[in-house]
């Protein structure tokens, strides 16, 4: 469960504030695969980067099961993100020299999983998104688009995340692989019982979530 | 996969870039290595010539080298006053005089030759027939001398001492070839005799022979490496006195100082005690003087140290601030999902000290292989000028009292570039600090990059 309450944030910049966040209210259940849709300067990357405890809000509260994760530790933050939140970035970012297995074995380890263990659990996170053991092995660079954002939601997946923030999951890639990756996510929210929020631009992507917030101007419209 | 295995694993990321590093550090660390190696051999040079130069200083009238220069003999007044100076445990005196023709029945057996009729050549007859220590005062009243001009001879040196040994030339005792030693502290008319001018006047042990119209009787017949020293008498300082009719007064004292660390300031005190009566020279301040060029060695080698060590902090910090630049955005990554500052610092860490070890590994084997002739070339160069006019020195009419600074000069060039386990561990520690320092900013660059820059990036 996720309760939004009140969330404000503003930026000062030279001379003047600018409000990138106003009075946020929003409920997302366990389970749930929401959208949050909305132009580009809308908020929209700001709200996400507030859920995943990137960065600290000015004033209002996100609880993640009871937990207000807007008043931890920078330290406490840190481990909120290892174990809690699960990134799905549009760059799938995944770290270059590590192949497919060691960037899944690096979430694990942040997570806190005892060594030994992180090698299966990452190879059965790699199959269950559909990638192959000798593709495992191989660095981003010689993986295509679609199977680097399997990895990215396999290493998203690695701790039993509580939510998992999707940034345009499908912004980078062309249309048909963009549809699986969206059954992948739409089926381990099912599966798993994940709570999913997607930032996205795609309305028939939106269209196909359980929910869907409209930002504009900082505030949600819909 | 953890920490340590991926900060190796990135340093050697860029193999092009990760040499290049390597490479410049390596120079750098090699140039420490051979910079200490230099530095403490030139200074194991320094403390060895230090302590072989002896505690001796050496106390002459002003004016007078030698038999050459004027003045007044030291007195025994000056004599008391030294022996009682602080930290002098014992002192030997000498007069020296020479015998003309009509002093003894000894045949001199050094010839002439063109230098020494030149240096007699302002003695008159009038004079010749006197002491030379009588020179000066008698000089006044020899106005009337004729043109005529005698044919110089040679003279026989007598020197008076309080201790024998103090006339050997190599630091050591007295080398007698035969017979046996005279008591300096005596009044005794005994003699021990050079080997070359008994030779030449059929000398034996128990000869006898004149001088200044008493017979003196040979006790033994001495050989040094010198000689000016060989055709040479050596007498009782008190039997001198008395023969030459100079009671109490020295032409030279070395006295003997009882600890290396005392020597300058017992020179400072017989300074301010003597004034500027007395010519004081220590074997000490010699030897710091002909060291002084490897002294100017050793710190040049400290600012070499100093200097590689900045330039190898630099080239580490230049190159882990552009890694860390340039990974911006993947640290920002590992931090959002999950990693802790102190997980990306280790790494980060871990990479320059990677660069770092494979870094000092080659410029040690590089500084092993080029310190020894560094430091050859380094002590030859600035040595070969300071050698000779060291060398200089020893050699004039005050050559016998400069006696054993030859052979420190000699050995100056001599130094072997030791690489100790000592000099080898602080070029290991000089390398860490210069890993430390390297990876300390960037580290504070790493610390400061936010997780939520990766939402926003691309």
């Amino acid at each position: 469960m996720l309760v939004v309450k009140n969330l404000t944030k503003t930026f000062s910049s030279t001379g003047s504030d600018v409000t990138a966040l106003d009075n946020v209210n929003l409920t997302v259940k366990t389970g749930e695969f929401a959208s949050i849709i909305g132009k580009s300067g809308s908020g929209k990357s700001t709200l996400l980067s507030m859920l995943g405890a990137l960065d600290i809000p000015t004033s209002g509260s996100i609880e993640v099961d009871d937990v207000d994760i807007a008043k931890l530790s920078a330290g406490k933050q840190t481990a909120y993100r290892a174990k809690k939140i699960g990134f799905v970035f549009q760059y799938y970012n995944l770290i270059p020299n590590l192949t497919a297995l060691e960037n899944v074995i690096l979430a694990l380890e942040f997570g806190g999983m005892p060594t030994r263990k992180r090698k299966k659990r990452a190879e059965q996170l790699l199959a269950d998104v559909g990638i192959d053991p000798d593709e495992q092995l191989r660095k981003p660079s010689r993986l295509s688009g679609g199977q680097q954002q399997r990895v990215s939601i396999a290493r998203a997946l690695a701790n039993k995340p509580a939510i998992i923030l999707a940034d345009e999951p499908t912004g980078n890639l062309d249309s048909e692989t963009g549809k699986k990756i969206f059954d992948l996510l739409h089926s381990l929210s099912r599966s798993e019982n994940t709570t999913i929020l997607a930032v996205t631009h795609d309305m028939d992507i939106a269209g196909k979530t359980d929910r869907t917030f409209k930002l504009k101007d900082g505030e949600i419209v819909a | 996969m953890n920490v340590i295995s991926r900060g190796i694993k990135n340093a050697l990321r860029s193999p092009l870039r990760s040499g290049a590093i390597i490479l410049m550090l390596a120079i750098s660390v090699g140039l420490i290595l051979s910079m200490l190696v230099a530095r403490s051999s030139v200074n194991a040079k320094i403390d060895e010539v230090k302590s072989t130069a002896g505690t001796n200083i050496t106390i002459s009238p002003a004016g007078v080298m030698g038999f050459s220069g004027g003045g007044d003999a030291l007195t025994s007044t000056q004599l008391a006053t030294i022996k009682s100076t602080t930290h002098i445990a014992s002192t030997s005196a000498t007069l020296s005089d020479q015998l003309g023709t009509s002093d003894t029945n000894l045949t001199a057996s050094l010839e002439m030759g063109s230098f020494g009729a030149r240096q007699q050549r302002f003695e008159s007859a009038s004079t010749s027939t006197t002491t030379d220590s009588s020179t000066t005062t008698d000089s006044t009243s020899t106005t009337d001398t004729t043109s005529t001009r005698p044919t110089p001879t040679p003279h026989i040196t007598v020197t008076g001492t309080t201790n024998p040994n103090s006339v050997s030339t190599d630091g050591s005792d007295l080398t007698l070839t035969i017979g046996k030693t005279i008591n300096g502290t005596s009044s005794d008319l005994v003699a021990l005799i050079g080997t070359d001018l008994a030779t030449k006047n059929n000398l034996v042990v128990g000869s006898t022979f004149t001088a200044y119209t008493k017979t003196i009787t040979v006790s033994g017949i001495f050989k040094t490496s010198n000689k000016f020293q060989d055709s040479g008498i050596i007498m009782p300082l008190a039997t001198v006195q008395t023969l030459t009719d100079q009671s109490g007064a020295v032409s030279s004292v070395i006295a003997k100082v009882d600890s290396s660390e005392n020597v300058s300031a017992t020179v400072t005190s017989l300074k301010s005690s003597l004034g500027d009566k007395a010519d004081i020279v220590s074997e000490a301040e010699q030897a710091a003087t002909s060291v002084s060029s490897l002294q100017s060695i050793a710190s040049l080698a400290l600012a070499g140290v100093i200097g590689a060590t900045i330039a190898g902090a630099v080239i580490v910090l230049l190159a882990m601030v552009m890694i860390v630049r340039e990974r911006r955005h993947e640290i920002g990554v590992i931090k959002a999902i999950g990693g802790t500052n102190r997980k990306v610092i280790g790494q980060f860490v871990t990479e320059a000290l990677t660069l770092t070890v494979i870094g000092a590994v080659v410029g040690l084997a590089l500084g092993v292989a080029v310190s020894g002739p560094m430091t050859n070339s380094l002590v030859s160069n600035s040595q070969s000028s300071s050698s000779t006019s060291t060398s200089n020195t020893t050699g004039g009419p005050g050559g016998m009292m400069r006696r054993g600074m030859s052979q420190i000069g000699t050995n100056l060039t001599q130094v072997t570039a030791s690489l100790t386990p000592t000099v080898f561990a602080s070029a290991i520690g000089i390398t860490l600090i210069i890993a430390i320092i390297g990876s300390a900013v960037p580290a504070w660059f790493i610390a400061r990059i936010r997780p939520a820059e990766v939402l926003r990036a691309e």
